[in-house]
């Protein structure tokens, strides 16, 4: 199973339509990966379709980079009871 | 700079003070009055209690059959008495909707009459309306109407450039004539003092009321005198310190004191041709006027009349209650209107398809969390239109997402979170962006849209 930073990364390169190789866990998705208002939101539902989880709306939204998107989904999967490889 | 010349201190608060005495939502937006107005009349202040109009009997009378059909083609006799009905509904039990007016000429404006009183309301009560003629009072009393309205034009553009008297005096003595008919008829003249604020109000207007006046005074109080105050080319202005013939408070103040004409006899018709139609009638209810003449959705000569909706509205913030007043009915009747073609501009307020449509994303947003921040009161509730979102390209996804949870009817916790609106807030925006779409995208569309991209959604609160 792919981590969940990979797994993230690799949403995001969809949604965002950048290489998954230039991704980095600093990289904020709207000032660095060019998110915009509704590409916030396909990432969130993105990230809740590859993981099978439910996110709280603002909760998620408020999430500003890579690296804290892993911390973030991690928890949610953890509370879920859905495995995950870290 | 100038310093400041009185601290305001912070009033630091952790939540939020929705000043819901004032914005109840429940209710339109009271309107509170605390204090009087003082204007300066020949050279002395007069004061004016406008907060008693609070607890004073005031109302609104309708004209859409005679004014309001002056600007359109005649409705037909089935219409009017539908509309005469939903009149009657939305004044409710109080008659806040106190009189409508109807011509006499026709044999289809007798039966038009006719039908309207058989269908028994008690309010609207049904006037006359006729052309300053003594024998046109014979029509008054075979109609069986207590009370008509009737022209007495007051400036000297009508009395000279149009009617052609020689003098004011054989004016005044021509229409005293005629008033003389109605009190012999046994039937209450309403006079209406056409173009009134282009008048020599001194010179003209002020000597008409007092022989009006006196001529009542050995009347029953039924058949008294009553003053419509018709300001026809929308010349009014409200403003504090205006001047005559112009002010509507001084106007007012000379009727009623100068001349004695009480409050209950007086009654305020508008035009909107300077956008100051709706302010100028609720003005004339602050400074004294019992009666506020209006049409449906201000449709009426030229520029149209003093809404008959917009008075209600204010009629209940000024009073803080419905008293008795259906405001769905408003819906109602604006709904059949358009069905027999009056044109309600989509941005109407109050009645337009769109009046409460917000486009904008942020706006959108702002209802999905909280339906008060962009929406004036409980439209819901009171006019049966919760607000709405026009899904184009600047509706963003919190758009979408409104659309979607009232399309479903969704309230509350069942309220669909707008990342689950995702697909459908990208094809929206694909319409723009990407296929360059220029027009909204249409309440059909989407619909067919969420059952294709949403469909477990749709099967959950559509069924298959």
């Amino acid at each position: 199973m792919a981590t969940v930073e990979e797994r993230i990364k690799a949403v995001a390169a969809r949604v965002l339509n950048v290489d998954p190789a230039e991704i980095k866990r600093e990289h904020y998705f709207s000032v660095d990966l060019g998110a915009e208002s509704v590409q916030s939101v396909e990432l969130v539902a993105g990230f809740e379709e590859e993981f099978g989880i439910e996110m709280d709306e603002e909760a998620a939204l408020s999430v500003e980079t890579v690296g804290g998107a892993v911390e973030f989904i991690t928890q949610v999967c953890k509370r879920q009871g859905v495995p995950i490889e870290e | 700079m100038n310093e400041a010349r009185r601290p305001h201190p912070l009033v630091d608060a952790t939540g939020p003070n929705l000043i819901e005495s004032i914005f109840p939502y429940d209710l339109p937006p009271l309107i509170h009055l605390d204090s009087p107005a003082v204007e300066y009349i020949d050279g002395k202040p007069v004061e004016f209690d406008l907060p008693s109009v609070m607890g004073r009997d005031i109302y609104i009378t309708d004209t859409t059959f005679r004014d309001g059909q002056q600007a359109r083609p005649p409705y037909t006799i089935d219409q009017m008495v539908h509309i005469y009905d939903l009149l009657a509904r939305i004044g409710g039990p109080r008659g806040v909707i106190r009189q409508t007016e109807f011509f006499l000429y026709t044999k289809n404006d007798r039966e038009t009459l006719d039908r309207c009183r058989a269908l028994g309301h008690e309010y609207p009560e049904c006037t006359g309306w006729i052309r300053a003629v003594k024998g046109d009072f014979r029509l008054v009393k075979e109609a069986g109407l207590k009370e008509s309205g009737m022209l007495t034009s007051c400036s000297d553009y009508h009395i000279f450039q149009k009617l052609k008297f020689p003098s004011r005096r054989a004016c005044m003595d021509s229409y005293c004539e005629v008033v003389d008919a109605a009190l012999e008829a046994g039937v209450r003249p309403r006079c209406h003092l056409e173009d009134v604020t282009r008048a020599d109000i001194d010179g003209f207007v002020l000597p008409l009321v007092d022989r009006l006046m006196e001529m009542s005074r050995n009347v029953p109080e039924s058949l008294t005198a009553k003053i419509r105050l018709c300001d026809t080319m929308g010349f009014g202005i409200s403003y504090p310190g205006g001047r005559l013939p112009r002010s509507i408070p001084k106007l007012i103040y000379k009727l009623n004191h100068e001349c004695g004409v009480p409050s209950n006899r007086l009654e305020w018709h508008g035009h909107n041709d300077f956008h100051k139609v709706h302010v100028n009638g609720a003005t004339a209810w602050l400074y004294g006027c019992d009666f506020l003449n209006t049409t449906l959705f201000g449709f009426g000569e030229r520029t149209g009349n003093p809404p008959l909706e917009s008075a209600v509205f204010e009629y209940i913030a000024l009073k803080g209650d419905l008293c008795g007043i259906d405001t769905a009915a408003i819906t109602e009747l604006a709904d059949y209107m358009r069905s027999i073609g009056l044109p309600i501009p989509d941005n109407y307020p109050f009645v337009g398809k769109n009046f409460n449509t917000t486009s904008a994303g942020i706006h959108a947003g702002g209802l999905r969390q909280d339906e008060r921040i962009y929406n004036i009161f409980d439209t819901t509730k009171l006019l049966g239109h919760p607000p709405r979102v026009a899904i184009t390209d600047k509706t963003g996804v919190d758009g979408v997402a409104h659309w979607i949870n009232e399309f479903f009817g969704l309230k509350g916790d069942d309220r669909i979170s707008k990342i689950k609106c995702a697909k459908l807030a990208r094809w929206v925006i694909d319409q723009y962006e990407v296929h360059g779409r220029l027009t909204a995208i249409s309440d059909e569309e989407l619909e067919a849209k969420t059952r294709e991209l949403m469909p477990e959604y749709w099967e959950k609160y559509r069924g298959k």
